[in-house]
């Protein structure tokens, strides 16, 4: 049987390759010609990204802001940082965001190497997983399946890890304003100073406010919080130890930051209605 | 050989042209190196040309006047000599295995010979001389007790900014009569990206002295880091995201009231606080990689650091 | 020669291809570069089998500019930011060029997927392909890791820590991670020679095996021909019935209808 098939395929490509001879049309010029004003349009394609990336960013050429394509460079790089947070080029956020997705310790090798490896292994077997000479598209069911897949999934994947955020310092010190102003507590200068706290103290590492924040750890969303009315006396309670008012809560102390700070932290909280 | 009056003179096979050029070398040196050598190669090229002549002009007709004059062609061809192209080329060059393997075999060595010093070359180096002094971070009065301090510091002066580093500071106060620190390394133990405190930082009092700039903290609730979400507590243990084990720690020294920065290890968890942490140390690891527990055995030996 | 006196077109002519000739008696190049031109391919290729050729281009796009960037990037930690800045702001269309680069990047892994997609789509990696398409998946490869090499080399926040990821990502791979990441960083942790090296894969490395693979890739093009896109009806390789006795696998060449095929 299998010697058949060998026969076979080897008169296919024969006969292939006879009618080419016969009916095909030469490479140059015919074939070549759309080669050619594909490159064309290749080329001024990225020209344009290039001319576009640099006249949309704004100043100075010598400053980091971002333009409609991006920095054109962020600051110089500094190995000692605390205020950063990295990413890849957009065609890794696919794969940086499986990073994400795998949050449990054991199963950080799943998501480094162990999937690539397997997707790249797979990939370089489909000729030999696939041995039909089948090549018309509805009567391969399970090739246009997978390729929906792949493709459904990289995009999800890649949308995924473009708009992920990860709550920085810096960043959302800048956010503050905007806060206070959704939130009515503008008004408010302890509120104010509780929401600066706030952001610098890791707060939205774990929990969203205001669409900032980290989303895949779990603790409650904290914009109207306030509205809960649980009272200031409460929120100081819980931030000096979080596991004696909620049994079980992973959440750490934040008794060091002293009365004064937690004041300012627990009338954040309260202020924060959830107004709009 | 016959010499054919129809092909043009060939000179046959002569050492003479080499002794000519030889002379001319030795005429060359000697005339930077000494006037008697010069004089000498002078004399060998004068004797190896004339040789050289005459053989070149040995066959014109002038010199054959007096030789038999070579045989005319017939009309009827001459055979070919036998006794080669008849038989297959094979014959002439039977297979030699031992030429075979000779040819790849001294292949093999020089690709040895070129390649090995240049594959070690590439390789080796990142795994020799790995370790690094010791950092001087400041006096031990510079670090309040209880707080952390982010110290940032080269670990190499001569390399410059490229060997930056952060870290961790805290002074936990006596244990016997000495200070005890906890000095805790800013990569992340999951891919190694900056983690942050999760506090505010005192900028204000913020201390610099050669290439070390101390921040002190007003109070930090643990560590964040903002990659794909891992947390840690004070002490470096994880509590939550990916991060396989906890953040690694540097081992200090106390010379002349000085805290020095000494080597970094692996921690796999830290059981108690401060003062009387017990701290699960292990060797140095990058991060991703787990330090205990089963899956440690995919890491069974760690390259030189 | 019927005439001596050639016409004044057709001297010319022979003046033009006289150095042509020359070359051809020498090497048999031109040969070749006829026989690549004047190839046969099906009668019905698809604008979607340009893809191949766009991604050539880009990757073209990227070798020139990589060398030209080249002249003016200096490979050291002390230095690689400002010399890009100088490029960006100071060199004469450096900002073109660079821009060029990096987006020309981007435009080549997109291009890489689409032809890597359009050719699982019309089955263009079955018999006798697979080769092909094996070496398109290293070349694949090769340029991902291009990409990740190369975005360490503006040595600002972006690629130091993108590139602390990424090595990290690679120590984690079972017994040779931790060999590989030091080996990559050129030591414990990254130091001078890392950027170094990174230079050196980027520029030398990898466009040398990429210029190998695509060398082979586009000898198998011509080669083993190109495919007629699957719902082609003027496909090659329908021709007369096959033979019974192999169980109708040539009716299911999968070209085309086999009721249509009777009627031809």
């Amino acid at each position: 049987m299998a010697s058949d098939r060998i026969v076979e395929r080897r008169r296919i490509f024969q006969q292939y390759k006879a009618d080419v001879k016969e009916r095909g049309k030469p490479f140059y010029p015919y074939a070549m010609f759309e080669d050619t004003v594909m490159s064309l349009v290749v080329v001024c394609v990225i020209v344009g990204l290039a001319i576009v990336w640099r006249y949309t960013t704004p100043g100075d050429h010598h400053t980091t802001d971002a333009g409609w394509l991006g920095k054109l460079y962020d600051k110089p790089a500094d190995p000692g940082t605390i205020n950063f947070v990295p990413r890849p080029d957009w065609y890794f956020y696919f794969l940086f965001y499986l990073l994400r997705i795998f949050k449990w310790p054991n199963s950080v090798l799943l998501g480094t190497i162990g999937i690539p490896t397997i997707c790249l292994v797979l990939l370089i077997a489909i000729p030999f997983l696939d041995v039909r000479f089948e090549r018309r598209l509805l009567r391969r069911p399970v090739a246009m399946v997978a390729a929906g897949l792949v493709v459904i999934s990289m995009g999800v994947l890649t949308y995924k890890g473009a708009t992920a955020k990860e709550a920085l310092g810096s960043e959302l010190l800048a956010d503050v304003p905007h806060w206070a102003a959704s939130e009515h507590f503008s008004n408010n200068a302890t509120a104010i100073a509780g929401a600066k706290l706030f952001a610098v103290s890791g707060c939205l590492n774990c929990h969203t406010y205001n669409g900032a924040g980290g989303h895949n750890l779990g603790a409650p969303e904290l914009t109207a919080e306030g509205a809960k009315n649980k009272g200031v006396a409460f929120q100081i309670a819980h931030l000096k130890c979080p596991s004696c008012v909620n049994s079980g809560s992973p959440m750490p102390s934040f008794a060091g930051l002293g009365q004064a700070n937690l004041t300012k932290l627990a009338t954040f909280l309260e202020a924060s209605k959830g107004g709009k | 050989m016959q010499p054919h009056d129809e092909t043009p003179h060939v000179p046959g096979p002569s050492l003479w042209p080499v002794g000519f050029a030889v002379g001319i070398v030795v005429l060359l040196v000697g005339l930077i190196v000494s006037v008697y050598v010069a004089v000498g190669g002078a004399v060998i090229a004068l004797a190896f040309g004339f040789l050289w002549v005459r053989d070149l002009t040995a066959g014109t007709p002038l010199a054959h006047a007096d030789e038999v004059p070579a045989e005319k062609p017939t009309g009827v061809p001459l055979p070919a000599p036998e006794g080669g192209p008849a038989m297959p080329p094979a014959e002439r060059y039977p297979r030699s295995k031992f030429l075979e393997l000779s040819t790849l075999g001294l292949g093999g060595v020089i690709g040895g010979i070129v390649t090995a010093p240049a594959l070690g070359f590439m390789v080796i180096p990142p795994f020799l001389h790995q370790g690094q002094k010791d950092h001087d971070l400041g006096p031990l009065t510079d670090y309040p007790e209880g707080k952390y301090v982010v110290a940032t510091f080269m670990s190499d002066p001569s390399q410059g900014e490229v060997s930056r580093r952060t870290a961790f500071v805290r002074y936990n106060g006596p244990v016997g009569n000495l200070p005890s620190f906890t000095i805790i390394s800013n990569h992340c133990a999951h891919l190694g990206c900056p983690v942050q405190p999760n506090g505010p930082l005192d900028s204000a009092h913020t201390k610099t002295f050669g290439d070390v700039t101390l921040i002190p903290t007003v109070s930090i609730a643990g560590f964040g880091c903002p990659c794909h979400g891992g947390q840690y507590d004070t002490e470096g243990n994880r509590i939550a995201g990916p991060p396989v084990r906890a953040l690694d720690r540097y081992s200090y020294s106390i010379r002349n009231g000085r805290l020095f920065l000494g080597a970094p290890f692996s921690v796999s968890h830290v059981v108690g606080s401060g003062a009387d942490a017990k701290i699960s140390k292990w060797k140095f690891s990058y991060p991703g990689e787990h330090v205990n527990g089963i899956e440690s055995w995919m890491y069974p030996i760690q390259p030189p650091h | 020669m019927a005439t001596r006196r050639l016409t004044r077109q057709q001297q010319l002519q022979q003046t033009i291809l006289y150095p042509v000739d020359w070359l051809e008696e020498r090497s048999g190049l031109v040969g070749g570069v006829k026989y690549f031109l004047f190839r046969k391919v099906p009668g019905d290729t698809n604008w979607f089998q340009t893809l191949g050729a766009a991604t050539l281009t880009a990757f073209l796009v990227q070798a020139l500019t990589g060398v030209i960037l080249a002249m003016y990037y200096k490979p050291d930690p002390q230095n690689a930011y400002s010399s890009i800045q100088n490029i960006t702001n100071h060199v004469w269309a450096g900002w073109l060029v660079r821009g060029m680069h990096r987006w020309g990047a981007s435009v080549f892994i997109i291009l890489m997927f689409m032809h890597m997609g359009r050719v699982f789509l019309y089955g263009a990696y079955k018999y006798p392909r697979e080769l092909n398409w094996i070496i398109g998946v290293l070349l694949l490869a090769s340029g991902l890791a291009e990409g990740f090499t190369g975005y360490l080399l503006p040595w600002d926040q972006t690629a130091y820590w993108a590139t602390i990821v990424g090595i990290n990502i690679n120590g984690t791979a079972p017994f040779l991670g931790p060999f590989l990441a030091q080996f990559l960083q050129g030591g414990t942790y990254i130091n001078g020679d890392t950027l170094s090296r990174f230079y050196s894969i980027h520029m030398l490395l990898i466009p040398g095996a990429i210029f190998a693979l695509i060398g082979l890739h586009l000898y198998l093009v011509v080669r083993l021909g190109v495919t007629s896109p699957p719902w082609s009806k003027e496909a090659a390789g329908t021709g007369p019935l096959a033979d019974p006795s192999s169980n109708g696998a040539g009716t299911r060449s999968g070209l085309v209808n086999p009721r249509q095929r009777k009627g031809r």
